[in-house]
C-alpha cells in the first residue's frame, strides 16, 4: 500500500490538509483512531474565530485574520463538492466583558496587538460595545454584562458537518481512510515512511502527524515535537430553542438548529474529558445572565472535550530536518484554520516549502532538541 | 381514542385546564394520559419537522409527550401526575406539515 | 453549591428491585434513600398498585402479586423520594456524586454506595411509520390500563414479539375490546421449541402455561394470530390510518388508528453508562447489559439490580435486590452465617427462575438484519428525523463508529438523547461492517440523564 502521503490522524486538521493534498492529485492515505478517540474535532464550539487571536504572538494573529477571508469560499466549494451544509456564517461576532477591568485589559490588550503589526494594524477591525449598543447584535443581552468586544472577521459553523463534508470530499477524491486503525510506531524506511499499526504496515513517501494529542507519542519518533498538551474544555448544549439573530460568542451561540452551545471552560486537568458539576453549574450560570430568556431551556448534554494546546498556544507547523519528508501539525484551531489548511498550509507541503513559508509556526521556537 | 373500561374502580377527578378548556379527569392519570384521554392522539404536539406526535413510550424514554404544564414548556407528561388548577397546553406551533 | 446531603446508600428506582433491596437494608439497620421518577413505588410493573384502578380479574394475578412488597416498602423507615430524578453522578473514591432535580429544584447527594434499579425501557424497533400518531408501543398502552383503566375506543392492531404482547391482547379481550387482530413476528415453529430446551421450559412452566391460556383464550375471542409476520408498516397521513404486513409471502392491509407495538425490553442504559460502568453486547437478549460480579456489583460502590442488569422478569428482580442489599452491607454483624444462608436460598432460586431465559430468548429471538432491510426513509432517530438512508450515507462518507455517525447526522443528539436510537445504530453499524456489535461499540453517554433547565442547573452555583 504505497502512497504519497500519509497523514496520522482523522480529525479536522488532518483531513482539510488532506482535502489540500488530494484535491491536488496527490495519493493520500489517513489512519485514524477509533470511535472513542479524545477528538476535539467532534468537542468543539465551531467557531471561526479571528479576535484575541495571537495576543503575544502577532503571526499568528494574521495568520487567523487571513484564514477568516478565505472561509467562505472554501465553505463554498466544499458544499458544492459534497451537498453538505456546514452552515457557515461570518457576520461578526462578539467576546463579552462581564466587568469593567475585564472590559479594559481586553481594550488594551487588542490595542497593544495592532501597533505590534502594519498588517493588523491596517486589516483588524473591533471596537469595544457596551451593553446598550449590544443589543441590536445581541438581541435579549442580559443586565449584568458589561460590554464586549466586536468584530466583523468572527463567525460560526458547524464543525461536525465541516468535519462529514471533509471526510465526503475527501472519498470522492479517492482518499483512502482507515477507521480505528491507531498507529503504534512510525518510522523512516527505503522509499519514505512505514507506519506500524496492530493489524499491518503502511508506508507512505511522506508522512504528515496530524494526530492531536497522539503527536506526544508519534513526533518525536520522527525528530517533530511533541510538545503538546490537553486543556479541557466543558460544553452545554440546550434543547432547541426559537431561532434569534444573534452573533457568535466564544460563551456561548445559536446553532443552525437551534440549540444553543455554551462553553468555553480552559482546565488543567490531564487527558480526562468528564465534566464535573463545579464547571456545568457555572456555565449555566453564566449563560443565563448572558441570557435570562434560556433559564427555561433545557440542558441536552453536557461534554468536556480536550483542546490540544501548544506551550505558546499558537499552531504547530514543522518539517522534520533530521528526516526530510514528515511533518507535524497541531494547533487548537483546527476549525478556524480549517481553510488556510485546506489551501496554503497543504500546498507548502506539496513544494515541501513548510518551514520556509511558515517558519514563525515552526518548533524551533520551542528550542526541541535537534535529536532524540 | 382511550375510554375508560366499566370495571375500573371509581377515582376522584381533578380539573385541569387543556388548552384554556376546564376538563375533569381521573386524578390517577399524568398529563400525557389526560390528554390523550381528553382529546386523543391526532393533535398531541408538533414535532421539529412540523409533523404530529404523540406520545410513545409513556415510562419517561422517548421523550414524544413533551407539553407545556403551568407556563414551563417542553415537560415530559408521561411523568408528571394531574392535579387540581394544572394548566396544560399542547405545542401545536411551528412549521406546518405540507406533506 | 447548595447544601450538600449524605447517605450510607442510594437506590435509583422503586421497582420491584429497588423496593426489596431497600427493605432488606432497612432490616439491618440502614436507611436508604430511594430516588424515584414514579409518583409511587412500583415501578412500571406494580405502577398503580399502590391504589389500584383495574381488578385482578383484568390485569391478571401476577400485578396483584406486588402488593405484599408494595406493604413492606411503605411499612419499612425508607427516605423515600418520589418524582425526583437523578441527573448526573460520579464515582468518587469515597462514594458516589448524584445530581438530583424534584419540583423543590436541584440538590446534591453524597452517599457510599449505590444500587442502580433503573430498569428496563421497551426496545426500539424501527419500522416505517412508526413514529405517527396511534402507533404506541405495547408498555404504554399498559400504562394508561393500569394508571387509569384506559382502553383504546377503537380496536387495535398488536404486532411484535414477546409475552408483554400477548398479556395485552388478553388483558384487552377481558375489557371488551378484543384486539382486531395479533401480528406476530415470531415464526409459529418457534412456540415448539419448549421441546428442545425441557430444562428451561419445566423450569419456566409458569409461564409457558401461562403464554399457552393466553392465546387459547384469544382464539377462543376469535382474535387472528398471524404468526410469523416479516415486515411491518403503518401508514397514514397525519396518523395511522392502515397497518401493512407481510405474511406467507404477500403483503397484508388492515385498516386500524392503533398499532401497539412490542419487540422485547431492554435495559435503561443512561445513568448505568454515565457513571462510567462497561456494558457487553447479550446474545440471548440481543442488547447491551452492564457488567456484574457474582454479587451483582458493577463497579467499587455501585450494584445494579433488576431488569437493568439484564432481563430476568419483576421476581428475578425482587432476588437481585435482596442479594445486592446483602452485598452492600459491609457492617460485620453476628448473624454471618445467616446471611449466607440467605443468600445462597436466593442465588438457588433466582438460577431456578432465570433457567427459563434462554429458551424465552430463542422463541422470541428478532432478526437481527431488521434494521438494515427496512427502506431508506425509515426514521431511526425519532428526536432529529434521521433517516435510515441518511445514516446510511454518513456510513458511506466514513461514519465508522456511533459517535462519529452521530456528529455526522445528529442521530442521538435530540431530547431523548439516544435512548431510542442508541442500539438500532450499533445494529445497522454491525450489519454493514460485519463486526459484532460489542465490536462496534455504543454512544458515549453523558449527563444530564434527565432534563432539567439552565436555570434549575444554574440555581447550584457558587457566586462566582
Amino acid at each position: 500500500m504505497q502512497s504519497d502521503f500519509l497523514i496520522i490522524g482523522g480529525g479536522v486538521v488532518g483531513m482539510a490538509v488532506a482535502y489540500g493534498l488530494a484535491r491536488d492529485g496527490q495519493r493520500v492515505s489517513v489512519l485514524d483512531e477509533s470511535d472513542d478517540a479524545f477528538r476535539a474535532s467532534r468537542g468543539n464550539a465551531g467557531l471561526t474565530w479571528v479576535q484575541g487571536k495571537g495576543l503575544g504572538m502577532p503571526h499568528y494573529a494574521e495568520l487567523s485574520l487571513d484564514a477568516s477571508l478565505t472561509w467562505p469560499a472554501f465553505a463554498a466549494e466544499l458544499e458544492a463538492r459534497t451537498a453538505i451544509d456546514i452552515e457557515h456564517e461570518c457576520r461578526g461576532g462578539v467576546d463579552l466583558c462581564f466587568d469593567a477591568s475585564e472590559a479594559k485589559v481586553r481594550q488594551r490588550d487588542y490595542a497593544k496587538l495592532q501597533l505590534s503589526s502594519r498588517h493588523l494594524a491596517q486589516h483588524f477591525r473591533w471596537e469595544y460595545l457596551d451593553r446598550q449598543a449590544l443589543q441590536t447584535y445581541l438581541p435579549g443581552l442580559g443586565e449584568s454584562i458589561h460590554g464586549g468586544t466586536w468584530s466583523p472577521h468572527d463567525g460560526h459553523c458547524n464543525p461536525l458537518h465541516l468535519l462529514r463534508a471533509l471526510h465526503a470530499a475527501c472519498r470522492s477524491l479517492g482518499l483512502e481512510y482507515h477507521a480505528s486503525t491507531p498507529v503504534l510506531s512510525l518510522s523512516p524506511c527505503l522509499n519514505g515512511f512505514r507506519a506500524a499499526t496492530p493489524d499491518s504496515e503502511f508506508h507512505a513517501e511522506r508522512v504528515i502527524v496530524a494526530a492531536g494529542l497522539g503527536a506526544r507519542n508519534l513526533a518525536p519518533m520522527l525528530g517533530l515535537s511533541g510538545t503538546v498538551r490537553p486543556v479541557r474544555g466543558q460544553m452545554l448544549v440546550t434543547e432547541r430553542m426559537p431561532r434569534v439573530e444573534q452573533l457568535p460568542t466564544p460563551q456561548l451561540r445559536q446553532t443552525a438548529t437551534g440549540g444553543y452551545l455554551i462553553g468555553d471552560t480552559h482546565e488543567e486537568v490531564g487527558f480526562d474529558k468528564g465534566v464535573s458539576l463545579e464547571m456545568m453549574s457555572c456555565l449555566a450560570d453564566r449563560a443565563v445572565r448572558i441570557y435570562p430568556f434560556l433559564r427555561q431551556a433545557r440542558l441536552i448534554r453536557a461534554w468536556g472535550a480536550l483542546r490540544i494546546m501548544t506551550p505558546d498556544g499558537a499552531p504547530l507547523y514543522e518539517a522534520s530536518s533530521r528526516y526530510p519528508g514528515a511533518y507535524n501539525l497541531n494547533c487548537h484551531s483546527g476549525i478556524s484554520l480549517a481553510a488556510f489548511h485546506a489551501n496554503e498550509l497543504a500546498r507548502a507541503i506539496i513544494d515541501d516549502r513548510l518551514e520556509e513559508r511558515w517558519s514563525a509556526f515552526s518548533g524551533a521556537r520551542f528550542n526541541v532538541p535537534a535529536h532524540c | 381514542m382511550f375510554q375508560r373500561i366499566a370495571e375500573s374502580s371509581v377515582i376522584d377527578g381533578v380539573d385541569i385546564q387543556l388548552d384554556g378548556e376546564i376538563c375533569r379527569v381521573p386524578i390517577t392519570l399524568s398529563v400525557a394520559a389526560a390528554v390523550l384521554f381528553i382529546k386523543g392522539d391526532a393533535d398531541y404536539r408538533r414535532h421539529v419537522d412540523g409533523h404530529a406526535r404523540a406520545p410513545f413510550c409513556l415510562m419517561g424514554c422517548c421523550h414524544e409527550c413533551l407539553i407545556t404544564i403551568d407556563g414551563e414548556p417542553n415537560r415530559r407528561g408521561c411523568l408528571v401526575s394531574v392535579a387540581e388548577g394544572m394548566s396544560i397546553e399542547r405545542q401545536l406551533g411551528g412549521s406546518q406539515d405540507d406533506g | 453549591m447548595g447544601e450538600l446531603c449524605q447517605a450510607e446508600i442510594a437506590i435509583i428506582g422503586a421497582g420491584p428491585a429497588g423496593m426489596a433491596a431497600a427493605i432488606r437494608l432497612t432490616q439491618a439497620g440502614i436507611r436508604p434513600v430511594v430516588f424515584d421518577m414514579g409518583n409511587a413505588p412500583g415501578g412500571q410493573i406494580y405502577r398503580q398498585l399502590d391504589v389500584p384502578v383495574i381488578g385482578e380479574t383484568l390485569s391478571g394475578t401476577d400485578y396483584y402479586r406486588g402488593r405484599d412488597l408494595l406493604g413492606d416498602f411503605s411499612r419499612a423507615d425508607i427516605d423515600y423520594r418520589p418524582r425526583s430524578q437523578v441527573w448526573w453522578g460520579q464515582c468518587e473514591s469515597d462514594g458516589v456524586s448524584l445530581g438530583v432535580v424534584d419540583a423543590a429544584g436541584v440538590s446534591r447527594w453524597h452517599v457510599k454506595r449505590m444500587l442502580l434499579a433503573t430498569g428496563s425501557m421497551e426496545r426500539s424497533w424501527p419500522f416505517p411509520g412508526w413514529q405517527l400518531p396511534g402507533s404506541m408501543q405495547a408498555g404504554a398502552a399498559q400504562i394508561l390500563f393500569k394508571e387509569g383503566g384506559l382502553v383504546p375506543e377503537a380496536s387495535p392492531v398488536l404486532a411484535g414479539s414477546g409475552p408483554l404482547l400477548y398479556l395485552l391482547a388478553w388483558q384487552y379481550c377481558r375489557a371488551g375490546c378484543a384486539p382486531q387482530r395479533i401480528l406476530d413476528t415470531t415464526p409459529a415453529s418457534r412456540y415448539r421449541l419448549p421441546l428442545r430446551y425441557l430444562r428451561g421450559a419445566w423450569q419456566g412452566r409458569h409461564y409457558l402455561v401461562k403464554g399457552a391460556r393466553m392465546m387459547l383464550a384469544l382464539k377462543r375471542a376469535g382474535v387472528p394470530i398471524h404468526h410469523g409476520v416479516e415486515a411491518l408498516e403503518a401508514t397514514g397521513k397525519h396518523r395511522v390510518e392502515r397497518v401493512h404486513y407481510y405474511w406467507r409471502g404477500h403483503w397484508h392491509h388492515q385498516d386500524t388508528s392503533l398499532v401497539l407495538t412490542h419487540f422485547g425490553v431492554v435495559p435503561e442504559p443512561q445513568l448505568g453508562r454515565a457513571i462510567g460502568i462497561p456494558y457487553d453486547w447479550h446474545e440471548g437478549q440481543q442488547c447491551f447489559l452492564p457488567e456484574r460480579n457474582r454479587s451483582l456489583q458493577a463497579r467499587t460502590r455501585v450494584w445494579v439490580a433488576g431488569d437493568g442488569g439484564g432481563i430476568g422478569g419483576a421476581l428475578n428482580a425482587e432476588r437481585e435486590g435482596r442479594l445486592a442489599a446483602l452485598s452492600m452491607l459491609t457492617i460485620p454483624t453476628n448473624d454471618v452465617a445467616d446471611r449466607k444462608r440467605e443468600r445462597r436460598r436466593l442465588e438457588q432460586r433466582r438460577a431456578t427462575d432465570l433457567a427459563v431465559r434462554p429458551l424465552l430468548e430463542a422463541m422470541f429471538r428478532l432478526p437481527s438484519h431488521w434494521l438494515s432491510e427496512q427502506p431508506d426513509t425509515t426514521l431511526v432517530c425519532r428526536c432529529e428525523c434521521v433517516s435510515l438512508g441518511e445514516l446510511r450515507r454518513a456510513i458511506e462518507q466514513g461514519a465508522a463508529g456511533p459517535n462519529q455517525l452521530k456528529a455526522f447526522t445528529r442521530c442521538g443528539m435530540g431530547p431523548c438523547q439516544g435512548r431510542e436510537c442508541g442500539e438500532s445504530v450499533t445494529r445497522l453499524l454491525s450489519t454493514v461492517q460485519a463486526l459484532p456489535p460489542q465490536e462496534i461499540g455504543y454512544y458515549q453517554v453523558r449527563p444530564p440523564v434527565q432534563a432539567l433547565s439552565l436555570g434549575e442547573l444554574a440555581a447550584t452555583a457558587t457566586d462566582a
